[in-house]
């Protein structure tokens, strides 16, 4: 019995963090701002761009909770959200992230709270 | 004692490390919502169409088809229902659908890998029915939704699901502008639908065994428990959507049971332009949603991209190379003593198949019983909704008499059935009657259950 319930605690641990929460990035993208079913305003933060560092990937946004660094990895979508300007959104890159632009982060569950899975950027 | 703990560890460590398996448990389930709540849920999800093309959540999957849809339904439906936009809208006329695909075997286009190389990057998969999501949908890493367990944006939750099913297929135009090709469901309108969405079908697994009558299905019972033989239970616990690899409920699980490497694919064989299905993720990694087995038999075609018609194709294809050289097949075939997957004969794959379909039949004579009950309780003020509750029961026992019928079992259930929905119609149509035809209806579908299983 003890072989059994070690071999249960090696699948889960071996699983751990090799799947993250499903949300389909597909459709994700063209979700407006601050209105992602079940992330805005729960797991997402929502605020303005302080500061983009090119050269160390990395973004300081300040909301309403205080001022966060993101890292920005190779896996990290950016999309520019122009339904305001009644648009498509597009694929942004780190090009787009500039000082004074609303975002919001949604941060990497898996990888940490301080690596952004993705980031939607207002036009 | 000994061998068993080898079974049943072997499975379990080998389907999780080897296979690209998720090892889940299950989760606590949402208790019942409100009535209102869920009538709520309904009224949107038969007639909201969100300001887009005209579809509403109903289009893909209809009441009257179990939810879903497949290419006999299809026919039926006229030109000009929204299930056809991609002909009647010039927005939508390139890659937003195959109308091909779409009315020869009920496959829908979906951009899973992303929206920006709309000509290449889609897949087209079936309509997945909708019932029994209460006991499908859950595990420890978050919802599973969909053919793939990602099928909803945001937070990934069933509650979520609408507001991607909206923007992928209830758009104008291919722009997919929020506020201009459509509206997003509203919180009050995700909870409503996720109400209704969770009241479909069973409410709870079955616990097999069951005390099956007809010789055949009891066979297949056997050979589907069996975990050296059938080994469907290992990953369809009690005929649900779970995995059970001996020690407990895991809940819901993807696995790559290797469904694309089929050969002669009915959507390929035309021709048609079919990019591979990654599955879950982005890349995606090759597996697919566990979907639950209770409901199959009346709501194929099977697997994601519906390449099987028949219940029985579908345990057969098990048997198979594309299924036993898979990551699945191969984890099977590791903790077998004799290294096989799975290998049934003729003889046992109809078994089986007998056995999906009794079990299915079952289930369908207990809903069709409720929406009978429901729809006497109605008084006079109520009539139209009586009605439909009768006009549903007639549905559902057609579909039942198919079900059966198709698997040439228990003729004398099928006899009963007849009846039930000779008298259900009656009841619709009387004015005085009604009670007493919708008690004898009620009475003819006990009788056909019991045919079927004893002490139901």
């Amino acid at each position: 019995m003890l072989k059994y319930w070690l071999a249960r605690v090696i699948v889960v641990v071996a699983l751990a963090g090799v799947l993250e929460a499903f949300g389909q990035e597909a459709t994700e993208m063209y979700i407006p701002i601050g209105e992602s079913p079940g992330v805005s305003n729960k797991s997402s933060l929502l605020g303005t761009i302080e500061a983009v560092d090119p050269g160390k990937r990395t973004l300081t946004v300040s909301g309403p909770a205080g001022t966060r660094k993101f890292q920005i990895t190779d896996r990290t979508a950016i999309w520019i959200d122009r339904s305001a300007q009644k648009q498509r959104s597009q694929t942004g890159t780190l090009a787009d992230l500039r000082p004074g632009r609303k975002v919001e982060i949604k941060p990497d569950e898996g990888a940490g709270q301080a690596i952004a899975k993705w980031i939607k950027v207002q036009l | 004692m000994k061998f068993m703990l080898t079974f049943t560890l072997k499975p379990l460590v080998i389907c999780a490390l080897a296979a690209g398996l998720s090892v889940l448990s299950a989760c606590k389930t949402p208790p019942p919502a409100p009535v209102d709540q869920v009538a709520k849920g309904r009224e949107i999800f038969f007639n909201e169409t969100f300001a887009g093309n005209g579809r509403t959540c109903g289009t893909c999957h209809p009441a009257e088809n179990n939810f879903t849809v497949d290419a006999a339904f299809i026919a039926t439906l006229p030109p000009n229902n929204p299930l056809f936009v991609a002909e009647t809208n010039a927005d939508l006329k390139r890659n937003f659908e195959n109308p091909k695909l779409m009315r020869q075997f009920g496959l829908i286009l979906e951009n899973l890998d992303g929206f920006d190389d709309l000509e290449n990057k889609f897949v087209m998969r079936g309509v997945p029915h909708m019932l029994a999501m209460r006991t499908s949908v859950n595990s420890n890493q978050g919802p599973r939704t969909g053919w793939s367990g990602d099928g909803a944006p945001g937070d990934g939750t069933l509650r979520s699901f609408a507001t991607g099913a909206v923007i992928q297929h209830f758009t104008k135009t291919l722009n997919r502008v929020a506020g201009v090709d459509f509206r997003l469901p509203t919180a009050e309108e995700l909870d409503a639908l996720e109400a209704f969405t969770l009241s479909l079908g069973r409410q709870q697994d079955l616990a097999l065994p069951l005390p099956l009558k007809g010789t055949v299905a009891k066979r297949g019972q056997e050979i589907f428990l069996d975990n050296r033989l059938g080994k469907c239970n290992l990953c369809h616990a009690n005929a649900g959507a779970t995995a059970n690899f001996g020690g407990g409920n895991l809940g819901n699980a993807n696995f790559n049971t290797g469904v694309a490497n089929l050969p002669d694919q009915p959507a390929k064989l035309t021709g048609e332009k079919v990019p591979l299905d990654d599955g879950f993720g982005r890349p995606g990694n090759n597996t697919f949603n566990t979907p639950p087995l209770v409901e199959a038999a009346n709501t194929g075609p099977f697997f994601h991209n519906n390449s099987i018609e028949t219940i029985e194709g579908a345990v057969a294809f098990y048997n198979g190379d594309s299924f036993n050289k898979s990551p699945a097949g191969q984890v099977l075939a590791g903790s077998d003593p004799q290294k096989i997957g799975i290998k049934l004969d003729a003889t046992q794959v109809v078994a089986v198949a007998a056995f999906l379909r009794v079990i299915n039949a079952v289930e369908s004579i207990r809903q069709s019983i409720e929406v009978l009950e429901a729809g006497a309780q109605k008084g006079f003020a109520a009539r139209e909704e009586a009605k439909q509750s009768l006009r549903r029961a007639v549905i559902m026992t057609e579909d039942t008499i198919r079900v059966l019928e198709a698997g040439a079992l228990h003729p004398q259930a099928v006899a009963h059935l007849q009846e039930a929905k000779e008298l259900a119609n009656k009841a619709a149509r009387s004015f005085f009657e009604r009670h007493s035809l919708i008690k004898q209806a009620i009475e003819r579908q006990r009788n056909a259950r019991a045919q079927l299983v004893d002490g139901f």
